[in-house]
């Protein structure tokens, strides 16, 4: 056994054993999150557990949708009264502390991350090696098919290559039942981006090199040819695509009607196929993204959540969200060594992220869905996390349906997304 | 007299005061910061002056300035077709409402007015659905007459106008009301002389009617305009300014510049920006009207 389990081990029970002393005054941390409502029920179930070993402190949820939690949380963030927790998306992290709205993880916690996180994990919750919060879900795309209508096209396995995928979804193509063979979303930032970046990853290219943007490379060209083939073959229908604030509507509607073939998505949509195809779920299989013709491999994007401390926050309202933080994301709080955030992202088809967490969910991660999701985690690339991130993200989107829609081509996307991008980081860094 | 400027004074203060705390204050501190490099998730004082900087870029060609004239030119074709489509549909039910021989006059009036007091939220939620593409009932509707499905809010094309209808279905009702209480301010006996001269139907309604609504009119096309411009919840509840940018009105856009990129300095540029051309339509509005009433 190596020194860094057992390190693990000591600060896990060292922070939960500090985390059951009583506290000597009243304190309310409100948690600020874009959990669907059953998800909240468990925060809050998880909350009241950890109020009956500390009286003095209460957990209060509040919960907004995925579209409007950015904004609630730059105009809230250390106001008097804004959310003492958040959970965020890391690729805001980097805006968030250089304005100093995060509170910098005190040591204990800062250890108990690095200890107990794989390191690329734990680095996405740092700036500059500063950690800044407990990582917990983590995301990473791969290509969702129907295997029911593969059946019916006389397709046998999942496409390997973009050569493959292409034929692939031009065989489940067809127009008379309104039937798309790839969708693609539109609407919606990282939906967009996201399935995009990871064709590009699979193709030996990156979005942003060394804070650099790439999307002028043959690789990232490669890409948005490769878009432009699926809409003008018809493969892929444009209008079929749209999603809505909560990132639901009509993208998701055709996928879970049958009326898509392919979608490349992230593994959290699990619980939303689920709940709209019922037993019909068993006909999605996963499989890794299609290799482009410069790609050695399949690889996707992955990003992370993490919950943040508000640095406006009071001094004993810090501590106690650290604590509570501690315990929500340590191994005593759920069931079988697993955390209480563990189970619950579990209960929606998310990965878990902290080791032990990966270690008692084994079993679970095994299902055909989530497994295929978990052969391609260790191959994955994460999101760049810069400075000016979502404005680059939007203005990649921009380019990118602007091509879906036939506004553009995919030379002239390549060259307006990189002129964009240069000029967006560029600003950003400033 | 002093004394009495004094009192005056004195009465009038607490008012003042209150309209420059919660009015000017924030506008002249909007124009302020469209001066200055500000992040909005820091304190007033962190905010750096830059000059014209932010104007530059938000009229220059980067993607900033890009996406700052799509928002301008989609909030003025929201507006212009907002309008068109809503005052002569709005004067067109108050005529029939306002007829006193038609049966079930106060039931439609109410029915026209539920509309407009439906929580957006509501609103949008229900229209996302009837607008779907495979499955919505505006396009089965269309369907039974032979029409070939629409894309509505999926297309750049279409999302738009497809927002401006959810817009013109919630706000006749209310129009309505003002064309209503318009016409009941024109005397009968105007009418009765007209009748006299031969004056009948559309000559009545395009001699008599029209002219003396003209103020009804001025009022409902201005207060309609500063409602489009205003527009924020349909879109972003329901179309998040997609596709492609086609539903980015300047409401929704400075929200995602100025709070969620969290560029204050350059939101404000725009929201001063945006103030100043609503300020200067409406006042061409009223001059125009100004200039055909002396005629």
């Amino acid at each position: 056994m190596t020194i860094r389990p057992l390190m693990g081990l000591f600060l896990g029970s060292a922070m939960a054993a500090f985390s059951s002393v009583a506290w000597a005054e009243d304190v309310t941390v409100s948690f600020l999150t874009h959990w669907p409502p059953e998800t909240v029920a468990k925060l809050e179930a998880a909350a009241a557990t950890y109020a009956k070993d500390h009286p003095g402190v209460k957990v209060e949820v509040r919960a907004v949708p995925f579209g409007d939690l950015l904004t609630t949380l730059r105009s809230q963030a250390g106001q008097a009264g804004g959310p003492t927790i958040a959970g965020i998306y890391d690729l805001w992290l980097p805006e968030l502390a250089r304005d100093k709205l995060v509170n910098a993880a005190p040591d204990a916690n800062a250890t108990d991350v690095k200890t107990n996180w794989p390191n690329g994990v734990a680095t996405a919750a740092s700036v500059g090696g500063t950690v800044y919060g407990y990582p917990n879900e983590i995301d990473v795309y791969a290509l969702n098919y129907n295997k029911k209508l593969f059946e019916e096209a006389g397709i046998k396995e999942a496409p390997k290559t973009w050569d493959e995928f292409v034929a692939a979804a031009e065989k489940l193509t067809n127009k008379d039942k309104g039937q798309q063979g790839f969708g693609m979303i539109n609407s919606w930032a990282a939906g967009v981006v996201h399935p995009f970046a990871s064709l590009l990853a699979s193709n030996g290219g990156a979005l942003v090199v060394d804070g650099k943007p790439q999307l002028d490379s043959e690789n990232a060209k490669e890409t948005f040819a490769l878009y432009e083939k699926l809409i003008q073959s018809g493969a892929s229908v444009a209008t079929m695509g749209t999603a809505d604030a909560n990132t639901t509507g009509p993208f998701l509607d055709n996928f879970v009607s049958g009326k898509t073939g392919m979608i490349i998505m992230a593994n959290w949509w699990e619980s939303a196929l689920k709940a709209g195809m019922g037993d019909r779920f068993a006909d999605v299989a996963t499989a890794p993204i299609p290799v482009g013709p410069k790609g050695d491999g399949p690889h996707s994007i992955s990003y992370s959540w993490m919950t943040v401390v508000s640095d406006g926050a009071s001094d004993a309202e810090k501590k106690a969200a650290w604590d509570f933080l501690a315990w929500f994301n340590g191994p005593t709080s759920g069931e079988n060594g697993a955390s209480a955030m563990g189970d619950l992202l579990q209960s929606m088809g998310i990965l878990p992220s902290r080791t032990s967490d990966v270690a008692a969910f084994a079993d679970r991660l095994k299902t055909p869905f989530l497994s295929g999701y978990v052969d391609v985690l260790s191959e994955a690339r994460p999101f760049p996390t810069v400075l000016g991130g979502q404005e680059f993200t939007e203005s990649l989107q921009a380019q990118i349906e602007a091509l879906q829609f036939g506004k553009t081509t995919a030379a002239e996307a390549a060259a307006a997304a990189q002129a964009d991008a240069v000029s967006i980081l560029e600003k950003a860094a400033q | 007299m002093i004394g009495l400027r004094k009192s005056i004074f004195a009465m009038l203060a607490p008012g003042l005061g209150l309209i420059a705390v919660f009015i000017l204050v924030p506008i002249a501190l909007t124009v302020w910061l469209a001066f200055t490099k500000w992040s909005v998730q820091t304190p007033f004082s962190s905010a750096t002056f830059i000059g014209l900087d932010n104007f530059r870029e938000i009229f220059g060609s980067t993607s900033v300035g890009r996406d700052f004239k799509g928002a301008m030119i989609n909030t003025a074709l929201y507006s212009v077709l907002s309008i068109v489509l809503i005052l002569p549909l709005s004067v067109v039910f108050g005529m029939l409402i306002h007829q006193a021989e038609l049966k079930g006059a106060n039931l439609l009036r109410t029915i026209l007015f539920a509309t407009y007091m439906v929580p957006m939220i509501a609103v949008a939620l229900v229209f996302s659905k009837l607008y779907s593409p495979t499955e919505g009932p505006f396009n089965q509707i269309l369907s039974w007459v032979g029409i070939g499905p629409q894309p509505w809010l999926s297309s750049p094309d279409t999302a738009l106008v497809s927002i401006v209808l959810l817009n013109v279905w919630q706000q006749v009702g209310y129009f309505t009301i003002l064309i209503i209480a318009g016409l009941t301010q024109i005397p009968t006996s105007i009418y009765e002389a007209a009748r006299m001269d031969g004056a009948r139907g559309p000559a009545l309604f395009g001699y008599m009617t029209l002219p003396l609504l003209r103020r009804t009119l001025l009022f409902s096309a201005v207060i309609a305009l500063i409602n489009a411009v205003q527009v924020f919840e349909p879109v972003a509840l329901i179309t998040q300014g997609g596709p492609v940018g086609s539903t980015n009105v300047m409401t929704y856009h400075i929200r995602r510049v100025g709070i969620e990129r969290a560029q204050g300095g350059l939101g404000s540029a725009m929201s001063v920006t945006l103030l100043l051309a609503l300020v200067i339509t409406v006042t061409a509005v009223f001059a125009f009207a100004r200039r055909e009433d002396r005629r």
